[in-house]
């Protein structure tokens, strides 16, 4: 199988960081660059954040360029750092980064390296999808030159898990997903009605851990408090997955139900404000925007994750004391 | 000390007249252009820009092409009301300076951010390229000097739907933005606006000077003056952006309060509709000067002895 190569728009975030982490620990991606956004919590950690954990990773050649700093129209949303903790990466302490960001917005960036190689760019959102949605007005020629694009977002028959029924990502900028999912791009996406079959449990962290490796104790001290929340609120020992899962469209396809769909976003500013929704009746008429990834063999994504995890922290094993 | 001015704008018929007052005015100096989509295509459009400074031999002057849609909503331009090209029936020829390689957006942050207090930016066009500029550099908001702005309506009626103005309505998300920025605002509503009335009488004043100029501002308005006629009964037409672009250097023409101005996104009938919070409902702090009040005659004369002293020195 060809490398796939990937550009990650991403607002690290525990689940971000993993999917970092993922996306390095698999030889079928390459990953060329992160872009930085606000959402999990603001520009400034998630900026700090993408270089720290790629540093973790020993992986600092790879360029992030800093992005917006709030959405288009929304209010920057209530922080993250209930779920994410108060530096985006719950309770892992990692080490001031070396590396500065590029000196280039992230929406020029991204305008730039989709340019540079028509249809060879694979990218990633897994935060709110401001930056894209610039980037297309700014420069309409982005739109044909990316080869997919791969968003995690939205609640398609899933409630929401930040209004009833509104996704994180989508609600955080509701404008820039209308944007992206009108732009004509090819789109997977992966929504909640997946990410919450992908469970990382208490033992599966343990498990890891049996590697004394900084990468194994990144996963732990990261996904504590994360965890912590989804006992307190969602009731289940354990963590999703979210954004880690967008990976498997390249890294195991095969795990997933896709359908076809028109695919909409409410931007009313009502009750269903940041809504995600498909036509499945086609009652609209209007022709399918996107794949949708309506479900997931979860466990076995989980076991893939983990899988790939250990051989990271292998590569990085420190003996032990 | 001259008004150091880049504007933003989608000539357009009255763009191109206010490109030519800014020309015309010797308090302020027009230090480039950036195209928006709006009342033409944003190809058109800096067509048009060229076109229109070649016409007063300022073809020096930079033209950056911008944004080519709304952020959100569908595109919508306006041949009905500045013709097929733009300028009515105006017939500029091909224009021999090319826009520069820049995009317009990333002409105003570089503008604004390497002269810090120094620029002031006229926007007469719908807000896409500033809402995004605004995005990708928050720090324009505190570096630009002023901001004047023709569009919305508060308490006039809307001249595209019963309650939005045009430019509002076309990109109200972005206008959205550009509100809530922080940014030092002027806005020039229809309230103002509708009170100047170009008539017929003025352009044949105009045009006992013989020139290319004036020339031109016959053949654009007269194609705007059909359609204000046809659509809203008005003998002459209304010329909404070169009174903004006046009241850079002669903000005695307008009488303003301050108030707190929003506009709604909500998709409903009043979408794009720009509203004022005269009775301090929201408690919220006024976040734009609001021209409320004009003495019409004032700008008229201004409007018309400019022209006339453009074209004869250029004739």
């Amino acid at each position: 199988m060809p490398t796939t190569r990937i550009i990650l728009d991403t607002d690290p975030g525990v689940d971000d960081a993993l999917t970092v982490l993922l996306a390095l620990a698999s030889p079928e991606i390459q990953l060329e660059a992160l872009t930085t956004i606000c959402g999990n919590i603001g520009i400034e950690k998630t900026t700090r954040n993408a270089l720290a954990v790629l540093e973790l990773a020993n992986a600092s050649h790879i360029p992030v360029a800093r992005g917006c700093e709030s959405p288009l129209v929304s209010l920057l949303g209530k922080s993250g750092e209930a779920v994410h903790g108060t530096s985006g990466l719950g309770q892992a302490n990692l080490t001031e980064p070396k590396a500065q960001p590029v000196k280039q917005h992230a929406i020029d960036y991204l305008i730039e390296r989709i340019l540079a190689e028509p249809g060879q760019i694979t990218l990633f959102t897994i935060g709110p999808m401001t930056n894209l949605a610039l980037a297309i007005r700014k420069d309409p020629r982005i739109v044909p030159a990316i080869k997919e694009l791969i968003i995690m977002g939205g609640a398609i028959r899933q409630g929401g898990n930040v209004t009833p029924l509104a996704e994180f990502n989508i609600h955080a900028d509701a404008h820039a997903a209308h944007i992206v999912f009108h732009s004509g791009i090819p789109i997977t996406l992966v929504p909640l009605d997946a990410t919450y079959k992908c469970l990382l449990t208490y033992a599966d962290i343990e498990h890891l851990n049996r590697i004394n490796s900084r990468i194994a104790r990144f996963v732990r001290d990261s996904t504590s408090d994360y965890m912590d929340f989804y006992r307190k609120y969602e009731g289940f020992d354990g963590c999703a997955l979210h954004d880690p899962l967008t990976l498997a469209v390249i890294l195991a396809p095969e795990l997933f139900t896709f359908e076809e769909h028109h695919v909409d976003v409410d931007i009313s500013g009502g009750v269903g404000n940041g809504n995600t929704f498909a036509d499945f009746m086609k009652v609209s008429k209007k022709p399918a925007n996107m794949r949708v990834a309506l479900d997931v063999r979860g466990r076995d994504f989980v076991e893939l994750f983990l899988q790939r995890m250990e051989t990271l922290c292998r590569s990085m094993e420190e003996p032990t004391q | 000390m001259k008004r150091r001015i880049i504007l933003d704008t989608d000539p357009g018929i009255d763009d191109s007249l206010a490109i030519l007052l800014a020309l015309a005015s010797p308090e302020i100096s027009l230090e480039g252009l950036s195209v928006v989509h709006g009342n033409s295509s944003t190809a058109q459009g800096t067509v048009n820009a060229l076109s229109v400074l070649e016409l007063a031999k300022a073809e020096h002057i930079p033209v950056y092409a911008g944004c080519e849609l709304p952020l959100v909503q569908p595109s919508l331009l306006a041949p009905e009301t500045h013709g097929e090209h733009g300028i009515g029936y105006a017939k500029l020829p091909e224009p021999l300076t090319r826009p520069q390689s820049q995009n317009g957006c990333d002409f105003l942050i570089d503008k604004i951010m390497s002269n810090p207090g120094e620029m002031t930016l006229v926007a007469i066009g719908p807000l896409t390229n500033i809402a995004l500029a605004l995005r990708q550099e928050p720090r324009i908001a505190k570096n630009v000097k002023e901001v004047f702005i023709m569009g919305g309506a508060i308490r006039h009626e809307g001249n595209t739907t019963p309650l939005a103005e045009f430019n509002t309505y076309v990109d109200p998300h972005a206008a959205h933005m550009v509100f809530h920025s922080g940014m030092p605002i002027t806005l020039t509503p229809l309230d103002v606006t509708y009170d100047c009335i170009f008539l017929k009488e003025d352009l044949n004043r105009l045009l006992k000077t013989a020139s290319p100029i004036t020339s031109f501002i016959a053949d654009a308005t007269r194609f705007y003056m059909e359609f204000h006629d046809e659509y809203q009964h008005i003998e002459g037409c209304v010329i909404n952006d070169p009174m903004t672009m006046a009241l850079t250097f002669m903000p005695e023409i307008c009488d303003y309060q301050e108030l707190y101005v929003d506009v709604d996104l909500s998709g409903g009938v009043s979408m794009g509709s720009t509203f004022a919070d005269f009775y301090r409902m929201t408690q919220k702090p006024a976040n734009m000067k609001v021209a409320l009040g004009v003495r019409p005659r004032v700008f008229m004369e201004l409007f018309m002895e400019r022209m006339e002293k453009l074209a004869k020195s250029l004739t």
